[in-house]
């Protein structure tokens, strides 16, 4: 229920954590993934086709060079072989060549004109597809995880489930554009390279490509060994940051105990692990690299010497093959190796798809009935009956806990750490279900109630209550944005925050900074009753809302609590006994079951647990006597 | 086009995403100072580097001489019909093949090595450089800040290392040589690609702009969008309790087109420039087509051979500016990434000892302030004339409100601060004149946050005192009576505590921040009362443990429990940096003052 629990209770809720059922097959996604990419076929498509034309024009504005080359070279040498004119398209014989060269160039500029044009608009396609599958994806898993069980949120950290939505969300669409249509077009241009280069020369085609099986073979065993090398860098990279930042948090401690040289050689070692690993994959960079070159350098090796036997024979054009030839090369050993990044994209997007589908997937458990009970006008009577609950099966927190708090009353609960306070008041907005006996409100089962109507009867303050970084009038009109200024003034006098919101530079349009940096533990938490009282709810519940803050703090809240839960059943976790005197009966919980039940001073006529632990805190006789002769002196 | 999409309406954002602070630049430029810094830290491996200067000046002469291979096989063998030529042409091509890229692979490993080690040793420099830094430099710099300096600054200057220098470099060096092949060629033809060069470089400068600016467009409404993720996801139990996910789903749904629209502007932006980029090289090659064609049919002595070569050579040529341009924008980023780097590396230090400084050996314990005042800028004291003497053993309590001068005392003592005014003397010593790091020697501290590093429990303990063995921590422990906690715990006293020890329950963190300082057995204690309660078992377990501990110190507590305050030997009661009382509990009581006022408030009666 706050920051605390969800720490302890993390590893508890094993059954909500993500990441559980790691090896969902690899099919399985892909297949959910074309899915989603069926869903944009249209466009998909589309972005292919123009691909398709891209390489298309490029080839033929190749040709052409190859072709002008050609026709100059029969102009000067009459003895060389004539230009070969595709699709049977010759100029008329009567043009002298400067004009026949004339219109290749116009002919080579205006295919530049369309390649360009097209190539403006390929990316304008690519770049529409991705934003709207990624726009649709975000939206679905922030919506999702807005109604997600607590369970959830307790068993993963925030920054994973953060990444969720703002990284992998971008990875699964990376499917589609780095490996759907990026595998296409890279077929499709291969394809067309070697369709045209066949078409030129057979022979010499086979000769040139014998290596590219190679280049492909170095360029999987590249990314093979380095990508764990990679991985590896990580971690430690994590290591020495880690290093560093608890150095940072922990500098009183660190200069306190004169710990400086120890920390410079634990940081010392840990970057020089990082130096070390990333010699290593800057050595396996650097030869992967560089061989490659090689092997396309043999390639033009090749083409030279067989190419150049061939001219020299008649059998191949100079522009039209040996030029043509070497362009392309080039650029086919340029896709071979693109492959090698598809592949890499294809993992980084299963691993993404993967963390992407678990919060999709992720059952919603807490959920309002299809038809709920009607409930129009909340008393605020709260009744548990024979409570049993647990995080995760076998490890109850709560043991049959049953006990009714009349509307109107003040509950305060007492226990110790882990005795399952916060946890009870979890269930009374239902984010938790239990799993035996029955929470009611005004007798209703609350599972039969709507879940919304359910929670906008309860107003909450949390342990440590979370502000928004927006105006302080927006974070007391959070349940309720359509409030007006005079409701949202009204609830922060109840709250006893109004006349420190009225100092604040900018009153109440004053933005809170990140996590309420720039207001005090008691101003945060006065905002947070102010917010929670806004929407005049039957019943109030304090987790603890003053456990972390100073005493003096502790005071003023105090006030703001005892103003607002006049004429509200409210429940309320307590320490101190300041707050426990205040409750009109105080429930002990003890390894999750209620042991007492009566008003203070019951309870401490009694003895037992509350009596011991209550003397902790009560002022000694002797300081007692002190402090009223004190008062009449005063 | 996007400057016509305005962020949208704060009223109408879960978040209000304000830049932050002081925002980074993201570019600084060129700066000879900075550059001689960087220069200097590649001195150790000055061998490294020169052979890299070598390497290069050989790479940007290799590439074009290839290109010429091919282009003076296709001309003269080939054209001639000379076989034997043509495979003498090839071997030489195949040599200079193998020996350029056997240069490629030192040149790479070298400068990919040479980045690493200086950014090795700025790592180094940095952080031996923060553990020097004054106590108020790690309260007003946060952390994530000094995180960034180490890691993405510092990846900044690797790059800049690695690739700026030794890739521009070859680039010039190539773009000359092939223009030297072009002139040798046809310079009529030369002339033409000259012209073009400003075209292109123009064309880069702007886009260039305006993709950086796109770039910070699509960085700044992605960090609305995260910031707003982040809060909601943190958020969330609120989000729940007070039912507001639609609202939510709407805003961020919102944020979310936003952002992508920005993207969508990036990605037309792109594909605008690349469009132009590729139409500017089809349009020289057309006309050099022409050109060249009327060279050569004109018998001006241009032969079909030099005008395949000069394809080639124009293609050596023009790449290197896009290249360039790229390079420029990495070298100024870069700049920004080591100037920040430098800034923090120079810092002002804490004030070094004086000549002559003391060193302490274990002090009594008598600490006195006369006529102290401080203030941490010195324009505004948060300490007035304070006055007062912890004797040998006695325990101090602090009492006031938050903002009263509690810890500055605390950080005066420990010297993290010196006073602006006054004397502060230790066992009679001016601390001003007493080395610092002996008397924080001297010191435990216990402190609210009860901070613990990753590592085990015996780990955390023994930074009281490294040298400790396994026995003297058992016995540290047992002395306060909480060994039998600490066995509790999952490994005993190996268990792992977890990131900020996350993994201990805040009584248990407490526990092993007391054996801490127990293990240091300092003759001064300083003792910052954690606020939150711990349960009441523990609770109990702690004062026992904690009045062991305050047993033959000089202690000063910022006091919120009671039982520390009523065992003080003097209660400080302390109002915007005075003292306003002081006496016992009892003493205190009685008079019904100030502190009676504060105690009423703590005790119910």
């Amino acid at each position: 229920m706050t920051e605390k629990s969800s720490a302890a209770k993390s590893s508890a809720a094993t059954a909500a954590t993500l990441g559980a059922d790691r090896e969902a097959s690899n099919l399985v996604l892909v297949r959910r993934m074309l899915a989603l990419a069926w869903c944009y076929g249209g466009s998909c498509a589309w972005v292919v086709v123009q691909q398709f034309f891209l390489v298309a024009l490029n080839l033929s504005g190749l040709g052409l060079i190859g072709l002008g080359i050609d026709v100059i070279r029969h102009a000067v040498e009459r003895d060389a072989a004539p230009a070969r004119w595709p699709l049977g398209l010759s100029p008329p014989t009567d043009w002298p060549p400067l004009a026949t060269i004339g219109a290749i160039a116009v002919g080579v500029f205006l295919l530049a004109i369309a390649q360009s044009s097209l190539r403006y608009w390929s990316a304008v396609s690519a770049g529409r597809l991705v934003q709207k599958i990624v726009v649709q994806l975000r939206c679905d898993v922030y919506d999702k995880l807005q109604r997600l069980s607590f369970r959830f949120f307790d068993a993963n950290q925030s920054g994973s489930i953060i990444n969720r939505v703002a990284g992998d969300v971008r990875a699964v669409s990376m499917f589609v554009d780095m490996v759907l249509i990026e595998m296409l077009g890279v077929l499709l241009s291969l394809a067309l390279y070697l369709v045209y280069m066949l078409s030129i020369n057979v022979p010499l085609t086979l000769a040139c490509l014998a290596t590219t099986p190679l280049m492909w073979l170095g360029a999987v065993i590249f990314s093979r060994w380095v990508k764990p090398a990679y991985r590896h860098n990580r971690e430690l990279s994590d290591q020495m940051i880690l290093t560093l930042s608890e150095n940072v948090q922990g500098v009183q401690v660190v200069k306190g105990f004169g710990r400086e040289p120890q920390e410079i050689g634990k940081f010392g070692v840990a970057n020089g692990r990082v130096k070390d690993q990333k010699h290593l994959i800057f050595r396996l960079i650097s030869v992967f690299q560089p061989g490659i070159g090689l092997l396309t350098q043999l390639n033009l090796a090749v083409l030279l010497l067989y190419g150049g036997y061939l001219v020299i024979d008649g059998q191949l054009l100079l522009g039209e093959g040996l030029f043509v030839f070497a362009n392309l090369l080039q650029q086919f050993a340029n896709q071979v190796t693109q492959i090698t990044n598809i592949t890499n994209s294809i993992q980084a997007s299963l691993t993404g798809a993967q963390r992407v589908f678990e919060v999709l997937d992720a059952p919603l458990e807490i959920t309002s009935p299809a038809a709920p009970a009607r409930w129009t006008r909340p008393r605020g009577a709260v009744a548990f009956e024979g409570v049993d609950f647990s995080y995760r099966p076998g490890d109850r927190v709560l043991r049959d806990v049953s006990f009714a708090a009349e509307p109107g009353e003040c509950i305060a609960i007492a226990g110790a750490t882990g005795a399952g306070k916060s946890t009870l008041l979890s269930l009374i907005p239902r984010f938790y279900d239990p799993q035996a006996g029955a929470v009611l409100i005004d007798g209703i089962d609350i599972r039969r109630l709507a879940l919304d109507d359910l929670r906008r009867a309860i107003g909450l303050v949390f342990q440590e209550s979370f502000l928004f970084s927006n105006t302080v009038f927006a974070n007391i009109a959070f349940g309720h944005p359509e409030a007006t200024r005079q409701d949202v003034e009204q609830a922060a006098r109840i709250a006893a925050a109004h006349d420190f919101i009225e100092a604040l530079p900018q009153g109440y349009d004053t933005v809170i900074g990140e996590y309420g940096s720039n207001l005090s533990g008691g101003q945060r938490q006065r905002i947070a009753i102010a917010r929670a009282i806004l929407s005049r709810p039957s019943i109030l519940v304090f987790d603890d809302a003053t456990a972390a803050v100073d005493p003096e703090t502790e005071h003023e809240i105090l006030q703001a609590m005892e103003n607002a839960m006049r004429g509200r059943t409210t429940f309320v976790v307590a320490h101190r006994l300041s707050t426990l005197r205040r409750a009109d009966r105080v429930i002990v919980l003890e390894g999750g079951r209620v042991t007492q039940i009566g008003t203070h001073d019951e309870l401490m006529r009694r003895g037992g647990t509350y009596h011991r632990a209550a003397h902790l805190q009560i002022l000694d006789a002797e300081s007692s006597q002190l402090l009223n002769a004190g008062k009449h002196v005063a | 086009m996007i400057s016509q999409i305005k962020p949208p309406r704060a009223e109408s954002t879960l978040t209000r995403y304000t830049r932050r602070e002081e925002q980074e630049a993201d570019s600084h430029p060129l700066d000879l100072r900075l550059i001689g810094r960087l220069y200097e830290y590649t001195r150790p491996y000055a061998s490294q580097r020169n052979w890299l200067i070598v390497l290069v000046i050989l790479r940007s002469i290799q590439l074009p001489c290839l290109t010429w291979i091919i282009a003076a096989v296709i001309k003269g063998p080939v054209d001639r019909g000379d076989m034997h030529g043509v495979a003498w042409g090839v071997l030489g091509f195949l040599a200079l093949a193998l020996f350029t890229q056997g240069c490629l692979h030192f040149r790479q490993r070298l400068a990919l090595e040479l980045g690493e080690s200086v950014v090795h040793d700025l790592r180094r420099d940095l952080f031996a450089r923060l553990q020097r830094m004054p106590m108020s430099f790690f309260q007003r710099t946060k952390l994530g800040r000094i995180i960034s300096r180490m890691t993405t600054d510092v990846e900044y200057v690797r790059m800049g290392v690695q690739e700026v220098l030794f890739v521009s470099l070859v680039q010039v060096g190539q773009m000359t040589v092939a223009a030297v092949f072009m002139l040798w060629y046809d310079p009529v033809l030369f002339l033409l690609v000259l012209a073009l060069v400003p075209v292109l470089w123009l064309l880069n400068r702007h886009f260039n702009r305006q993709l950086s600016k796109a770039h910070r467009d699509v960085q700044e409404s992605f960090s609305r969008v995260t910031a707003t993720l982040a809060e909601s996801v943190n958020g969330i139990r609120v989000t729940q309790a007070f039912v507001r996910q639609d609202a939510n789903a709407g805003m961020f749904s919102q944020l979310i087109n936003d952002h992508s629209d920005f993207n969508f502007g990036l990605t037309k932006i792109q594909g605008r420039f690349q469009g132009l980029l590729d139409l500017n090289n089809q349009l020289f090659i057309s006309v050099l087509l022409i050109l060249g064609g009327y060279q050569v049919l004109s018998g001006g002595g241009t032969q079909v051979g030099d005008l395949v070569g000069f394809f080639f050579m124009a293609n050596l040529f023009f790449a290197p500016i896009t290249t360039l341009g790229v390079q420029y924008n990495h070298a100024l980023t870069a700049m920004a990434g080591a100037e920040r780097v430098f800034r923090l590396l120079d810092n002002p230090l804490e004030q070094q000892d004086p000549p002559g400084a003391i060193e302490l050996s274990r002090v009594a314990g008598r600490v006195e302030f006369r006529d102290v005042s401080f203030g941490y800028d010195p324009g505004r004291l948060v300490l007035h004339d304070l006055n007062f003497v912890a004797e040998p053993g006695q325990t101090i309590a602090l009492v006031g409100h938050t903002g009263g001068g509690k810890t500055s005392i605390l950080n005066l003592i420990a010297s993290f601060y010196l006073p602006t005014r006054g004397e502060l003397t230790i066992d009679g010593h001016d601390i001003r004149r007493v080395a610092r790091v002996s008397l924080r020697r001297q010191i435990g501290l216990v402190l609210q946050q009860n901070f613990l590093f990753s590592g085990t429990v015996m780990d955390n303990i023994r930074v009281g005192r490294p040298e400790a063995s396994d026995d003297e921590i058992y016995e540290a422990a047992h002395r306060l009576d909480c060994l039998d906690l600490l066995a509790e715990l999952p490994d005993g006293l190996h268990t792992l505590v977890g990131e900020r020890g996350g993994s201990l329950s805040l009584g248990q963190r407490q526990l092993v921040c007391f054996t801490r300082a127990m293990l240091a057995d300092p003759p001064l204690l300083f003792l910052d009362e954690a606020t939150s309660s711990v349960d009441t078992l523990t609770e109990a377990r702690i004062q026992r443990a904690l009045a062991e501990l305050l047993k033959g110190r000089t202690s000063f507590v910022v006091a919120h429990r009671l039982s520390t305050i009523r065992h003080a030997d003097q209660v400080l009661v302390l109002d915007h940096g005075r003292i306003v009382e002081r006496g016992t509990h009892r003493q205190l009581l009685a008079r019904g003052g100030e502190y009676a006022k504060l105690y009423r408030r703590f005790v119910p009666c």
